[in-house]
């Protein structure tokens, strides 16, 4: 756009001219300016200036036009020619004297004489010099307006004196002349329209020059749409003078009217974008742009075509980009009617900036073939110095050698000036700049494909000129692209540019990745190859070329360098090339390294399959002469070496240490998978992986190429879409999909046994012990450590505090108290760096150093707090050797189940003294509500019989069983004391067996309640093969319930001899004693007995007195011997309604035949006798 | 005159391409078929733009280049048909028609069971119809 003049590129702005006192004419012609629409002043000091402006002119019209548009007319009309012209004279001129009067005059008559032909408009403006302005007379004014010919209106004052007089007067000033200048420009555009609907013109020539300029002058006037419809007018006529002008040689001719049609069409757009009309603006230039698309021209000159074409874009680019209105929305645009759609792209700069670019490139195209067709090249230069413009527009002449002469160029000479100056610009530049300017803006739309070409084409003129860096950075770009979305055709294009860029740029590397995978891409044969042309430097994509290229490269690599074109590049013992692939790296075409373990899981050193599986896509077949397999145990790595080629020497000492298999052929053939299995086998535990597949090609050639899992495997880039066979990499189907690269490595077989035993199960209370045994059958143990974990068979997991009542003392029920070693070993003689930690649920012991075959041995201490089944696990960690300390750890594990027992059940039981009965009222009537507390007579002596019972399968021994004050309370309310002695030995409790022990109570009279104390019983196991360690006596508590205290009312007690004597008489006493404050009436009745003959009332009632009592006497005689049953009474009071009925038991008595014979033995047995016969 | 015609697949990848033109620009009617897919993208990305041709296949012209106007198709499992013409007025019920035709092609190309989805079209009948199918476009407005 910039190659325009200014006076196109702006809207043109009406221009006044001030003529003489020049002193005031800086403050018009700024306030003039700033007005709105603004008017451009030409200020001339003097009348004489104006006079030789105008006087410029050439009055001589030519008869026949010459041109078109004269170059210089709009300009003439923007900067010299006025369109009023104000004649400024001071007041004292006009007021002065005569002299000064006919001066005026005289330039008023002058100065009419050259505006009255041009039609211009005439201002006079009489300036006051001082503040008083009636000292010119009405007469003066009257003649001055005469002498100009001017309205009353045009004849005006001017006073700078006062600020709101000069105010006043600039307004008046500004409004006169615009008025006068939009009289001036319509009456201008009428003159020159009427003669344009007169026809009255000799040519097309002015009829095109007129609507031109009927279009500028109501731009003039700022009338748009009449401006808009004159340009239309004048481009249309331009269009209908191709073919019939004859004025030109044809060349210049159409070059003419291209550029006639360009200026005009550059203002229409400029009219239609800057009233909005986007949508206008595009047709309007598809249209201008369809017309003269085919109009290419003469062969010899096509690249001005081009050119023009390009412009065109250029142009209408930079309009669109610069006009301030936004692109209006799709939906609009899509509806358009069929023949008109418009598309999104093109209200976009970048897509005619593309296209400008596009054209630049065909210009520069077809300038190349001129250039080259044209022998004499050299030649032209000279002669085409002297051409220059023309005055008009889209012309030249030959400027000769004498003044301003011209003459008119031939179609030759013409076309060697064209060539001389299209030689003479740097288009590549011009379209790189073009194209950038396209791919930015695109770049902001995300339309990355138009982008990418945009990219491609600027890099391909980069590469043009031989800036290569630039270029190979941008083909990256787009190359990325392509491989993306595997438009394969694009990518070779794109590929082959880079292959060449670096092979300008000497990079090996980069040269024979690109080679390679150009030869990898899946461009088949079935693509006609014919239809490529433009393909850069690679060729048309065929099979073909891809084999030639696959030649090249290996050649190249193997050393031979054959190929010319490469003199830069040498791959040598100095050069070495390798090259990488990765998992996105576009030679995975190349070469597809598949590692599959046949197992999931080995054992070490045992050894399994390994399937190497490599695939490539090179068009012809490669011949590999050595394959190096890494694994991340670099033991494990092996070398594959081909038994075809001689073994490279430079590789020979590298192999040291590694495995070296021969393959019968290492040959990849297109698209088929190269297996080779092997076995392999790892020594060290843990995850054994495939890492990369290295392979050598010749000397100094080698491609390290990432292993990869079938399983996990994806679809070669490209070639997916192909239709091709697809084979599994493994010969095993269910490998292919199953198959991994790593594989896991178990911990060697322990050599080592870990016994734990437990012969029965655990008691509560006691220390269990669990011996564990380490007994070493073939590893020696270094650094051994023994883990033990207590664990809930329920799976509660470890004892946790939590689960324990909070009242419980002991916080685990089940605890390691500790671990003792081997026998002979004391606790403090472990060295003090050996590990020993004991928890309550887990401990960990160190192991001494074991040789093969020693054993080891130790004891766990466990106490169980409540019975409860536990897991005990106990495991080993330990290294068979003493140099690998911590990597390779073998482990033993083993675990137990312990059921925890109770040893001994404790039970109790209250009862009262034989045939002794004390009335005890909650017991006749329960209170549903209270607690069932067992109640005691208070101040009565009542029996606590205590008995435990083994509960275990193994016999116990019995050290004593005490009834015990836990609470220390001393001042204890009741008495609990045994009624004989304690047992002098230990007593043998067989499993079943109950032990019982009996005590009495005499509970105090004073409280209602009292605690009787626990019950405090040591035992152990009777063990008899059993170690020192169960000496220990297990103490077991049982807690006796609190009992309530009452006072009886009533208490009856039957008395009769121990035994009796059939047929001798014995008194039968039932006494009843009240211990209440109150009268007692007690009912009783007697029942016969057959045994028995009685005396005595049978059923009576009487009344006991407070605290007295009342004996029934009976006289007995016993009829049977043996155990009789005495005659039932039965007691019962009437205040308490409670009856009472001894029990079986208390009325039973021994008769004896007759009197027996006792041998008394020593007191302890009567006691024992006494004590068991209360049972 | 038709010069090229392409079927891309969902992944923008293109699965058929053929040009039908004697001149050597083969290569520049890829880029013209690739170029066109930003248009596809963005005709489909923002169907509010598009308003009235919402759920329609065919999608119109999508831009003139050069010498050339670019139509395309989009069929429901996003698999794009371009056609490049050199023609400057077209009809566009002979672009809708030609598609309509185009689409059964490949459909009947698509449905053979030796066919993988996805994968280039490399079927001779295809090939044979389409050339058959562009070789009559245009000739029933002619006619």
């Amino acid at each position: 756009m910039e190659e325009y003049p200014e006076e196109y590129r702006t809207p043109p702005v009406s221009l006044v001219s001030l003529v003489g006192c020049a002193e005031h004419q800086a403050v018009i012609s700024r306030h003039l300016l700033a007005e709105q629409p603004p008017i451009n002043t030409l200020a001339l000091p003097d009348l004489s200036n104006f006079l030789l402006l105008l006087a410029q002119k050439d009055s001589s019209k030519p008869p026949q036009a010459a041109g078109i548009l004269r170059r210089d007319w709009l300009i003439k009309h923007r900067t010299r020619i006025p369109s009023v012209v104000a004649a400024l004279f001071s007041s004292d001129q006009v007021s002065g004297d005569p002299t000064q009067w006919l001066q005026v005059c005289s330039d008023l008559d002058n100065l009419k004489a050259v505006l009255r032909p041009r039609n211009i408009k005439l201002v006079v403006v009489v300036i006051f010099q001082s503040s008083s302005k009636d000292d010119i007379n009405e007469d003066r004014y009257l003649a001055l307006r005469k002498r100009a010919e001017v309205d009353t209106k045009h004849l005006l004052n001017f006073n700078p004196n006062d600020d709101t007089e000069l105010k006043q007067s600039l307004t008046r000033l500004g409004s006169t002349f615009a008025e006068l200048a939009s009289t001036y420009y319509r009456e201008e555009g009428r003159r020159i329209k009427t003669r344009i609907e007169k026809k009255s013109y000799s040519s097309i020539d002015f009829n095109i020059r007129y609507c031109f300029k009927v279009a500028v002058f109501a731009e003039f006037r700022r009338d748009w749409v009449e401006a808009l419809r004159s340009y239309e007018d004048a481009y249309h006529a331009v269009r209908e003078m191709i073919g019939t002008s004859t004025r030109l040689p044809p060349i210049q001719r159409l070059v003419e009217i291209r550029t006639v049609a360009e200026q005009l069409h550059f203002k229409i757009s400029t009219l239609l974008l800057h009233g909005g009309k986007v949508k206008e603006a595009v047709i309007w230039f598809n249209q201008h742009n369809a017309s003269y698309r085919k109009l290419v021209g003469a062969p010899e000159v096509i690249f001005l075509h081009w050119e023009w074409m390009s412009r065109q874009f250029l142009v209408f680019a930079e309009l669109l980009e610069t006009s301030s209105v936004s692109v209006p929305s799709i939906s609009s645009l899509v509806s358009g009617t069929a023949d008109e759609a418009l598309t999104e792209w093109q209200f976009h700069p970048s897509y005619y900036y593309q296209l400008a670019a596009h054209y630049l490139k065909e210009k520069r195209l077809s300038l190349e073939l001129t250039l080259s067709m044209s022998e004499t090249a050299n030649e032209i230069d000279s002669s085409a110095e002297s051409v220059v413009p023309s005055v008009y527009v889209g012309q030249f002449v030959r400027l000769l050698e004498q003044g301003d002469a011209v003459q008119p160029l031939t179609d030759e000479e013409y076309t060697r000036f064209a060539i001389a100056e299209g030689k003479r610009y740097q288009d590549t530049f011009e379209i790189i700049a073009l194209l950038k300017k396209s791919c930015e803006s695109y770049g902001n739309l995300k339309p990355r494909r138009m982008g990418s070409y945009c990219g491609l084409r600027m890099a391909a003129e980069y590469f043009a000129v031989g800036d290569f860096s630039i270029a190979k950075q941008l083909f990256d770009e787009v190359a990325s692209q392509y491989r993306q979305e595997g438009w394969v055709t694009l990518l070779w294009e794109v590929v082959g540019y880079l292959r060449e860029c670096s092979r300008k740029s000497g990079s090996v590397k980069d040269f024979i990745e690109y080679s390679l995978e150009m030869a990898a891409l899946p461009v088949l044969s079935g693509t006609d190859p014919q239809g490529f042309k433009e393909c850069g430097p690679a060729g048309p994509p065929s099979l073909s070329q891809r084999e030639i290229i696959h030649k090249e490269v290996f050649q190249l690599v193997s050393g031979k360098a054959g190929s010319a074109s490469a003199e830069d590049i040498k791959i040598n013992g100095d050069n070495p090339l390798h090259l990488e692939i990765d998992l996105v790296s576009p030679l995975r075409l190349v070469l597809l390294a598949s590692v599959a373990f046949h197992e999931q899981i080995i054992k070490p050193g045992v050894s399994t399959s390994i399937t190497l599986s490599l695939l490539s896509q090179l068009p012809l077949n490669v011949e590999i002469d050595q394959l190096e397999v890494q694994f991340n145990q670099s033991k494990c790595n092996f070398i594959i070496v081909n038994a075809q080629r001689p073994p490279l020497a430079a590789t020979t000492e590298d192999h040291e240490g590694h495995r070296v298999e021969s393959a019968p052929s290492l040959t990849l053939a297109t698209n088929k998978w190269l297996r080779l299995t092997y076995d392999i086998k790892s020594d060290q535990s843990g995850r054994l992986e495939c890492i990369s597949v290295i392979a050598k090609m010749g000397h100094h050639f080698t491609i390290c190429c990432r292993a990869e899992s079938p399983a996990s495997m994806e679809d070669l880039p490209l070639w997916k879409f192909e239709e091709r066979v697809e084979t599994f990499p493994t010969k095993d189907p269910a490998l292919a999909f199953s198959g991994q690269k790593a594989t896991h490595v178990e911990e060697p077989d322990p050599l080592v046994d870990l016994n734990i035993s437990a012969s029965c199960p655990a008691l509560a209370g006691e220390s269990f012990i669990v011996p564990v045994t380490v007994v070493s059958r073939g590893h020696d143990i270094y650094s051994g450590e023994l883990k033990i974990n207590i664990v809930d068979v329920r799976g509660g997991g470890l004892f946790s505090p939590r689960e324990t009542e909070p009242s419980a003392v002991e916080s685990h029920h089940v605890e390691l108290l500790g671990v003792v070693g081997p026998e002979g070993e004391d606790e403090s003689q472990l060295n003090s760096d050996e590990i020993k930690k004991i928890q309550q649920s887990f401990g960990l012991v160190s192991v001494p150093f074991l040789k093969n075959g020693d054993s080891w041995s130790c004891k766990l201490e466990i106490k169980w707090h409540r019975p409860k089944p536990v897991m005990l696990f106990v495991s080993l960690g330990y290294s068979p050797h003493s140099n690998e300390s911590t990597a390779q750890k073998v482990n033993v594990h083993k675990s137990l189940q312990i059921e925890g027992k109770t040893a001994v059940e404790i039970s109790h039981r209250f009862m009262l003294p034989f045939r002794r009965e004390p009335l005890l009222l909650t017991r006749i009537k329960p209170d549903p509500e209270s607690e069932k507390l067992p109640s005691l007579p208070s101040n009565e002596t009542s029996l606590l019989i205590i008995s435990a019972r083994n509960c275990t399968e193994v016999p116990l021994q019995l050290l004593s069983m005490s009834v015990d004050n836990e609470d220390g309370d001393s001042d204890r309310s009741c008495s609990v004391q045994h009624g004989g002695e304690d047992n002098l030995g230990p007593a043998l409790l067989v499993p079943g067996e109950e032990f019982k022990k009996v005590f009495t109570i005499i509970p105090p009279v004073d409280s209602s309640k009292v605690n009787l104390g626990t019950v405090c019983l040591r035992w152990r196991r009777n063990d008899h093969s059993g170690s020192t360690i169960t000496e220990t006596w297990v103490l077991t508590k049982h807690k006796l319930p609190e009992v309530e205290l009452e006072v009886s009312p009533l208490v009856v007690s039957l008395e009769c001899p121990p035994y009796a004597i059939l047929g001798e008489p014995f008194t039968y006493l039932v006494k009843i004693q009240n211990q209440t404050l109150l009268l007692q009436e007690i009912k009783y009745s007697v029942a016969d007995a057959q045994s028995f003959v009685l005396s005595g009332s049978h059923s009576d009632a009487f009344f006991v007195l407070p605290k007295s009592q009342h004996t029934l006497s009976y006289k007995v005689v016993p009829l049977a011997s043996g155990s009789q049953q005495l005659p039932k009474v039965t007691v019962t009071s009437v205040r308490y309604s409670a009856g009472f009925q001894a029990s079986s038991t208390a009325s039973t008595v021994f008769v004896f035949p007759s009197k027996p014979e006792f041998k008394m033995g020593d007191a302890g047995e009567t006691t024992r006798m006494q004590s068991i016969a209360s049972e | 005159m038709i010069v090229c015609v392409a079927v891309v697949g969902h992944q923008n990848n293109p699965l058929y391409i053929q040009s039908f033109t004697e001149e050597d620009d083969a290569l520049k009617l890829h880029h013209i078929v690739h170029c066109s897919l930003d248009v596809v993208d963005e005709r489909v990305n923002n169907p509010k733009k598009s308003g009235p041709t919402l759920n329609e296949t065919f999608l119109g012209l999508l831009y003139p280049t050069e010498n050339y106007k670019v139509y395309g198709y989009l069929t429901n499992t996003k698999v794009k048909f371009i056609l490049v013409t050199t023609d400057l007025d077209v009809r566009d019920a002979d672009v809708r028609n030609f598609f309509r035709s185009f689409h059964a092609a490949y459909v009947d190309a698509v449905s053979n069971p030796f066919h993988v989805p996805g994968k280039k079209i490399t079927s001779k009948t295809f090939a044979n119809r389409v050339s058959t199918i562009v070789k009559s476009f245009g000739l029933s407005s002619a006619g």
